[in-house]
């Protein structure tokens, strides 16, 4: 298969256009809107392509280091099955957290704290600058 | 509402109806809106034989657009409410309860000539004391007796039994997501494990942020959109401010402004020092924004199952997970002195048990 442009430049070609060409041509303002929308979603798939699936075996491989429990490994690397798989991971680490509140484990909740600033640093590189395009 | 070119007809048609006084009523611009993410909004301008008004309808959209589900009847209420206590927000004018005239379920008020917050503040806007209204925004609206407000907003049993479910609304949330969201429940942990000292319930705006602000020319705040209001802790809606001010500049509750922000408030409410203060603002940043989050977490999943083909519903996420980068440092810094005043709160209740 062809891989090059990659699914990220495209993706960010694509926002470039409609951002830079179709943009100036619209003169509807929900439809201007939708297209600031289209484009911060567009950039953010950008970045999901690239890195998604690399992120989310990393996590996982921290969170089994972490909770002490073995989470195997996806059916395939197509994206359906490593995002079933990473949900059962998610699980393992939400049942974890629960039980280190219900202890009143403080030093477990900080650890497993840490594995959630994880996960929100790659979803932030994901959003990238947020702008609440059409509000106000 | 739905098909814009229709309206000018249908609208005169109902306002006629509506003041038979009203001679020659005719609709001579309407202008869909944006602004709002929810409604379908649009602005009116409307002539008759003694007169000109400019009014603003919300209605709701088509069912297959609808991102959160909100009743027109209560906001309509509400806005009764809110009219007849002199809150600083436009006058409900006229509701098509049934749809029948307007196409959709629909409430006309009246349009507001103050400047949009956002802008003004966007365009270097003066923010100087801007903090202390917002205060004095907010204590107008909470001071209004829970008895006034519509019957059908639900009323909570008690302070604990509404901050409990507000805590489980978090679990519930992340329980009902197409995807686990470990975030969720930590946060749900952390919030219930650090609860503030309580307040009276009141009256909450519910989506009380910049957007829904506009200046008048008097230096106060106008507030608009009361469709989410609720009855809960008041601290909610300056904690929500805040979280959205945070996405969405300027934040009139930042170091430099919360502070006179909490005097003010607890001058006009009576409140201690430990019930309003900037760390607790900051515990409702987090708590405060839960009803938000679900809403928008439920557009998420519904797309996810291709239930809603809502570009919105996907674009509100970001909300979400930019959310999530700022509640996760704010309960590690916030936690110990949130237990530093929950001991202060205990050792003054022990003290005035003892004085007694």
């Amino acid at each position: 298969m062809l891989t090059r442009p990659t699914t990220e430049q495209l993706l960010v070609g694509i926002a470039a256009d409609l951002r830079n060409l179709v943009l100036a041509e619209v003169s509807s303002e929900p439809v201007k809107v939708l297209l600031g929308q289209i484009d911060q979603i567009l950039r953010g798939l950008a970045e999901r392509a690239s890195h998604e699936i690399a992120w989310m075996h990393e996590e996982a491989d921290t969170i089994s280091a972490v909770t002490g429990t073995e989470v195997g490994w996806p059916a395939s690397l197509h994206l359906e099955d490593v995002i079933t798989w990473y949900g059962e991971v998610s699980r393992v680490l939400s049942t974890a957290i629960d039980a280190a509140f219900a202890d009143g484990d403080t030093v477990r909740v900080a650890e497993l704290k840490r594995l959630l600033d994880t996960r929100s640093a790659n979803e932030m590189k994901i959003v990238g600058t947020l702008d609440l395009v059409g509000r106000g | 509402m739905h098909n814009p070119a229709d309206m000018p007809e249908l609208l005169a048609r109902f306002l006629a109806m509506q003041q038979p006084s009203w001679r020659n009523v005719k609709v001579s611009s309407y202008e869909v809106m944006t602004g709002g993410y929810s409604r379908l909004l649009a602005k009116a301008v409307v002539a008759h034989d003694d007169g000109e008004h400019i009014l603003v309808l919300r209605g709701d959209p088509p069912v297959d657009k609808i991102l959160i589900h909100t009743d027109r009847r209560q906001e309509w209420e509400l806005i009764q409410v809110l009219n007849l206590h002199g809150i600083r927000t436009p006058s409900g004018r006229y509701f098509d309860e049934t749809g029948e005239h307007l196409g959709t379920r629909a409430l006309i008020i009246d349009f507001s000539a103050s400047q949009s917050f956002l802008p003004y503040a966007q365009g270097g806007g003066s923010l100087e004391g801007l903090n202390e209204r917002l205060a004095d925004a907010l204590a107008s609206f909470h001071a209004i007796p829970i008895d006034a407000l519509p019957e059908q907003i639900e009323r909570p049993e008690s302070w604990d039994a509404y901050l409990t479910n507000r805590i489980d609304e978090w679990r519930r949330t992340a329980d009902a997501h197409v995807e686990d969201l470990p975030i969720m429940r930590y946060m749900a942990g952390w919030l219930d494990a650090h609860r503030p000292v309580p307040v009276p319930l009141t009256l909450m705006h519910g989506d009380f942020q910049g957007a829904n602000l506009m200046l008048a020319d008097d230096g106060h705040f106008e507030m608009l959109d009361w469709e989410l209001a609720s009855i809960g802790d008041p601290r909610e809606d300056m904690g929500y401010f805040k979280a959205v001010a945070m996405i969405a500049p300027p934040d009139l509750l930042d170091d430099a402004g919360c502070e006179a922000f909490c005097a003010r408030y607890r001058e006009l409410s009576g409140f201690s020092e430990l019930q309003v203060n900037p760390v607790v603002v900051a515990y409702f940043l987090i708590l405060g924004v839960v009803g938000t989050v679900r809403r928008l977490l439920e557009g998420g999943a519904d797309y996810a199952r291709g239930t809603n083909m809502l570009m919105a519903s996907v674009f509100t996420m970001n909300s979400v997970q930019f959310g999530q980068s700022i509640w996760l440092p704010t309960s590690e810094a916030l936690g110990p002195i949130l237990d530093s005043i929950a001991a202060a709160a205990a050792a003054a209740a022990l003290a005035e048990g003892k004085s007694c």
